[in-house]
């Protein structure tokens, strides 16, 4: 083949005469195992298993589980029914009926907004699909139904109860670049986000327009 | 074919139009100059081209990768409206092409087989009969492969309807004709058929395994596959082209990051965008890491079935390390859903490189234990040496590609022979074992764990501490969120990317790379939507697949099982 360089050749060493004993062999495997099963005694806190569910896995504040609807402040849900996280859906889960806001300011909200949690594949897409940071996720993972209707959730069981903390706390949410290019880990010292009507100063941190790129990559 | 010669093409396909003009097709076959130098020929001429593109010393396409149906029906400006699509390698020259057969309208669907000229093609054409209904004259078992027996009409074609519900009772369960022969050899000992599977621990997912046995050995042997399809490539026509990535990662979901990172880049370079280094050096630093887990998934699997029981759990604990740092970086372990068109869905935790040099420290201790207790062990060898043995000719011939075809003896790693996320940077081998049985796989596959280390090692130093991942094309990548929830203009282009998908222009790519287990391929054809008019995927484990059966004759059952165990079958890629 032209221009490979750099191939290892891997050959079978040939077999010594205790190797091919069988025995001694079978000792030194024993070693290894002996050595692990003294390791795995002595340090009985660092072993690779958990004792689920008494103990928990430790996620990352990046873990996608069960969803969240936030709210504002006075409770009400920040969702405005744009429909964008049922369009993004991949899974097509998400089941969205909107109203009217008693409340002019607020125009639209959700009256139903079902999350079919066996559809649902976990990806994050309607995260990051939402223009108004009205829907996280959770690190709750533990999902179980007794039947497939209980499996739908409803605004009930998704928005987020003022005073009540999240369930394994929050997971993944939206992705704000800012300046670090890292999304905060903990929700404490996630960013304010300015009220409606507030113009922050963005203009000038947004990256740089870019019109379409003429497509010199595929012709034909 | 025109006279004038277009003065804008490449330069393989000038070659190649140069040697076609000088062969007996020069009337018969068009060059064109895509992504890959293509031919358009007939249906009639496709075997005697077939056998001169494999032949002709200028030509020398010795590798068959893919056979992609194309339905044309709603798509404009096309000759006719099927189109077989083959993708061929050519490991002399290292080079690509493609070929596409047009099937005339008028006539149902029909071309000559080519399994004569490249074994691998077999099942390709079995698989482009099942899902469009062509038919191949002079194949001589064009059954259905993916959908089930009692399956009715071909669901690939445009014009069938999805909803459809096709149930197979027992009885519509086909066995293939030879199984329920009877052996009348005069003073012939025992003969009997035996089925393995569908569900059987060994098979490490759902394959079913008929094996005719002549005593201890097994004389005739067939797979069924097909009992986890799951319509990956219809399900990628009906959403956009980000929509598609959680799909890829239940393809291979041993190493679900390289399935979105093949798919991804097919996309890209449709676009022509590109990808800021570092978040380039982010997918091949987590590419590599999947690929040392596949590995440690495919060797303690096999080892288990083998009898070597412990070494699972020493190769599974460096992948559950692993899927610690993918967890951290995307929130998930298994279906990551962390690449997207134009870059990643998030940067990096802070912590990313500290957790990388962690893990390469951890790695080779478990990969040391292993090598103590299997590589120079006489119970091992005996089981693994020797059996399955796969030559240099027949693991081109069967279209194998990966370890397998490293271990044949074959050097062809689609990371060196075609070089993408900075592979070329990098110094670092391509083990290659010459001896082709399954304990060259597994020295190969040991070998790779290490390389891949090596890799990810180089990586890191150059791994820029801040920077962007994604691309800045807002027609492509979402906008910051604070820009979308503040800025009317992000907000717009927010919207239009999530309600109607990134608009990808007109056109076909083939992108291939290295899956775990070999040449993962995407074909992709837009027509100018924000999603796939059509997406082939080329599984690197269907040809091994396909190869099984051959490779078991000859061999006791207990051979086949620790040979099925270093194919590294994924029944979710295979069945799709």
């Amino acid at each position: 083949m032209s221009g490979v360089v750099d191939v290892s050749v891997r050959v079978p060493k040939t077999l010594t005469l205790a190797q091919k004993l069988y025995l001694p062999q079978v000792l030194a495997g024993m070693r290894v195992t002996i050595r692990h099963f003294l390791r795995n005694i002595f340090a009985i806190r660092r072993l690779p298993t958990i004792l689920y569910p008494e103990q928990k896995r430790d996620y990352s504040g990046r873990f996608r589980g069960k969803h969240i609807l936030k709210t504002r402040e006075d409770g009400s849900l920040k969702c405005v029914a744009c429909y964008m996280c049922q369009q993004a859906c991949p899974a097509e889960c998400i089941t969205i009926v909107a109203g009217e806001h008693p409340k002019i300011a607020y125009e639209k909200y959700p009256v139903v907004f079902d999350i079919d949690m066996l559809r649902c594949v976990f990806c994050g897409f309607c995260v990051d699909a939402c223009p108004k940071d009205a829907i996280w996720m959770t690190r709750n993972y533990e999902l179980a139904f007794f039947s497939r209707r209980e499996a739908i959730f409803g605004i009930d069981k998704l928005i987020e109860k003022p005073g009540i903390p999240v369930k394994d706390g929050y997971g993944y949410r939206p992705y704000y670049p800012g300046d670090g290019t890292v999304p905060p880990t903990d929700a404490a010292t996630a960013p304010v986000i300015p009220g409606d009507g507030e113009r922050s100063d963005l203009r000038g941190r947004l990256p740089v327009f870019r019109p379409p790129t003429p497509n010199l990559a595929v012709k034909g | 074919m025109s006279a004038v010669a277009t003065p804008s093409l490449s330069a393989p396909a000038e070659r190649l139009r140069n040697s076609l003009s000088s062969s007996r097709f020069s009337e018969k076959v068009e060059v064109r100059d895509l992504d890959l130098p293509t031919m358009e020929v007939a249906p009639a001429d496709w075997p005697a081209l077939a056998g001169w593109l494999r032949d002709d010393p200028n030509c020398r396409y010795d590798l068959f990768l893919d056979l992609a149906g194309v339905d044309n029906l709603k798509r404009a400006g096309r000759k006719t409206r099927f189109e077989a699509v083959v993708h061929l390698h050519s490991l002399p020259r290292n080079e690509h092409a493609r070929v596409k057969v047009l099937l005339p309208d008028g006539a149902p669907p029909s071309l000559p087989t080519v399994r004569e000229i490249w074994p691998a093609a077999d099942w390709f054409e079995r698989e482009a009969y099942d899902l469009y209904g062509f038919a191949f004259p002079g194949h001589p078992n064009l059954r259905r492969i993916l959908c089930h027996d009692a399956f009715v009409g071909h669901a690939l074609r445009k014009d069938y309807a999805p909803g459809q519900r096709w149930f197979a009772a027992e009885e519509d369960m086909k066995m293939p004709a030879w199984s329920q022969e009877t052996d009348t050899r005069a003073g012939h000992f025992e003969t009997q058929t035996l089925s393995i599977g569908p569900s059987h621990p060994a098979t490490h997912g759902i394959i079913h395994l008929i094996a005719r046995m002549d005593g201890e050995r097994i004389a005739r042997a067939e797979t069924q596959i097909g009992y986890l399809h799951r319509c990956f490539e219809k399900m990628s026509e009906t959403h956009t082209w980000n929509g598609v990535i959680p799909y890829t990662d239940r393809l291979n979901y041993v190493s679900a990051m390289i399935n979105g990172v093949g798919y991804v880049r097919a996309v890209e370079k449709m676009l022509g965008i590109e990808i800021p280094e570092r978040g380039v050096l982010v997918r091949t630093i987590l590419s590599e890491f999947s690929r040392i887990m596949d590995h440690c998934v495919n060797l303690g699997a096999n080892l288990v079935d083998i009898g070597a029981l412990t070494n699972f759990w020493y190769l599974y604990q460096p992948r559950e390390n692993i899927y610690g740092l993918i967890e951290a970086c995307c929130g998930a372990r298994l279906t990551v859903s962390y690449v997207r068109v134009g870059g990643l869905a998030i940067d990096v935790p802070d912590d990313f490189v500290p957790r990388c040099r962690a893990l390469l420290e951890s790695i080779p201790k478990f990969l040391d234990d292993v090598d103590r207790l299997v590589t120079n062990n006489r119970i091992v060898r005996n089981r693994l040496q020797g059996t399955g043995v796969v030559t240099k000719e027949d693991a081109v011939a069967w279209g194998l590609t990966g370890p397998m075809l490293r271990a044949s003896g074959v050097p062809y790693d689609v990371r060196r022979a075609h070089p993408y996320g900075f592979y070329d940077r990098f110094d670092w081998d391509v083990p290659v074992s010459s001896e082709g049985d399954n304990f060259a796989r597994y020295l190969v596959r040991m070998e790779e764990m290490r390389q891949s280390l090596s890799i990810i090692r180089q990586a890191l130093e150059i791994f820029p501490e801040k920077g962007p991942v994604n691309s800045n094309d807002w027609h492509v990548v979402l906008p910051p969120k604070d820009a979308v929830y503040h800025d009317m203009e992000s907000l717009i282009y927010h919207f239009k990317l999530i309600m109607e998908g990134i608009k990808v222009p007109r056109g076909e790519r083939y992108e291939w790379i290295e899956g775990a287990n070999g040449e993962l391929g995407f074909y992709a054809i837009s027509e100018g939507g924000g999603g796939p008019y059509r997406l082939k995927v080329r599984p690197p484990c269907f040809p091994m697949m396909a190869a099984f059966e051959k490779i078991i004759v000859g061999g006791t059952i207990s051979d086949a099982i620790a040979t099925l165990g270093t194919l590294n079958v994924i029944a979710g890629e295979l069945d799709r």
